[in-house]
């Protein structure tokens, strides 16, 4: 499969969000197009730059 | 992670689901939604108070135009729906009512049009929303209360009972206009405020109601909803019953909101003295009045 470019994810949104379980900080992987929050052991998916902040959608991760 | 004994009523997936259906519809009932979103927005001529950073809650794309209109430079639109949320244009994400993904004091201005009547922990939800506002920060919300869709709700029981000697529950309970200050004043905003405004919707056939509510993303996501295929004389007799008598008469439906205000704490706003530090007597001040 061939790398897609994620569209750039809004400074703006980068800026405020925090992790919506733990309001801890997160960590904005580009290449993965994910923001990570270690504290919960969650990665929250980027969909075409809009970040799917749900916790039922994030992607279990090793904290 | 939440408590077993916290009551959930609605089914959020299914609500996520009507939303993300009804992105490419909402223009459809874009005037109703306006309408309440017009009401809503007046009161921000009623404060001087100049807001930068403003959170629009499920606006379906009539909040954020206004509020970038008014001049705030900061507009963020969230949705259940990550269709919905692209409906609203600018800076948008995805996220939850009962957990956003706010930190404390990042906005000056929250916006929620008729969005927070399908979440189940509201109490929560308010907590959230208040964190996320700076000090003095200004939290509006429009709700749909009783006696909305009370006629469909009575059509749709009734024609379920005389089918098939039972109901299950087609239409969202709302909360009572009431609750609504109280809601606030529990979730710790200052000066909370509830008003009631009546819209009266006209419709020339009772179709176009639930076609509209589809269009709203405003279906049956009841948690204990029926799943199964309703009766296929369900739905025609309800609405029949929902028509008024005479042939060219339309359906009158009243949409009653609560139009809702309340600030984040902050020692600027008016305090009330502790009992007992008053500096004028009671009867001096009815004196004054006789």
């Amino acid at each position: 499969m061939t790398e897609t470019a994620q569209p750039p994810l809004d400074p703006r949104l980068l800026s405020i969000l925090v992790c919506p379980v733990t309001k801890g900080p997160l960590i904005y992987d580009r290449e993965a197009g994910e923001l990570i929050s270690r504290q919960a052991g969650l990665a929250f998916p980027i969909r075409d730059g809009i970040p799917i902040m749900l916790p039922d959608e994030a992607r279990a991760i090793d904290a | 992670m939440r408590a077993m004994n916290d009551p959930v009523i609605f089914d959020r997936a299914a609500v996520r689901r009507h939303r993300d259906r009804a992105a490419p519809l909402v223009h459809d009932v874009a005037p109703v939604l306006q309408e309440v979103a017009d009401r809503l927005l007046d009161r921000l001529d009623d404060t001087t108070y100049r807001f930068a950073a403003a959170l629009d809650i499920g606006g379906r794309g009539v909040v954020a135009p206004q509020l970038r209109a008014r001049g705030i430079d900061s507009v963020v639109s969230c949705d259940l729906s990550p269709k919905m949320a692209r409906v609203n244009g600018g800076t948008v994400l995805c996220a939850d009512e009962e957990w956003l993904p706010f930190g404390p004091g990042t906005f000056d201005l929250v916006v929620a049009n008729l969005s927070l009547h399908w979440v189940n922990d509201l109490p929560g939800a308010l907590a959230q929303i208040r964190h996320a506002l700076k000090p003095d920060g200004l939290f509006l919300a429009s709700m749909p209360v009783l006696p909305t869709l009370a006629d469909l709700r009575r059509a749709l029981t009734e024609a379920e009972c005389a089918l098939t000697g039972g109901a299950a529950p087609r239409v969202s309970p709302f909360p009572d206009i009431r609750d609504c200050a109280s809601l606030l004043q529990r979730a710790g905003f200052a000066l909370p405020v509830a008003d009631g405004e009546t819209l009266t919707l006209a419709y020339r056939s009772a179709m176009g109601l639930l076609r509209d509510l589809r269009a709203a993303g405003e279906t049956n996501a009841l948690r204990l909803r029926s799943r199964q295929t309703p009766w296929p004389d369900l739905f025609p007799a309800a609405l029949a019953g929902l028509m008024p008598g005479a042939d060219d008469t339309p359906l009158s439906v009243p949409l009653r909101v609560a139009v809702m205000t309340g600030w984040a704490p902050a020692e600027t706003q008016p305090q009330p003295l502790q009992p007992g530090a008053f500096s004028i007597s009671l009867e001096d001040a009815i004196k004054k009045i006789e």
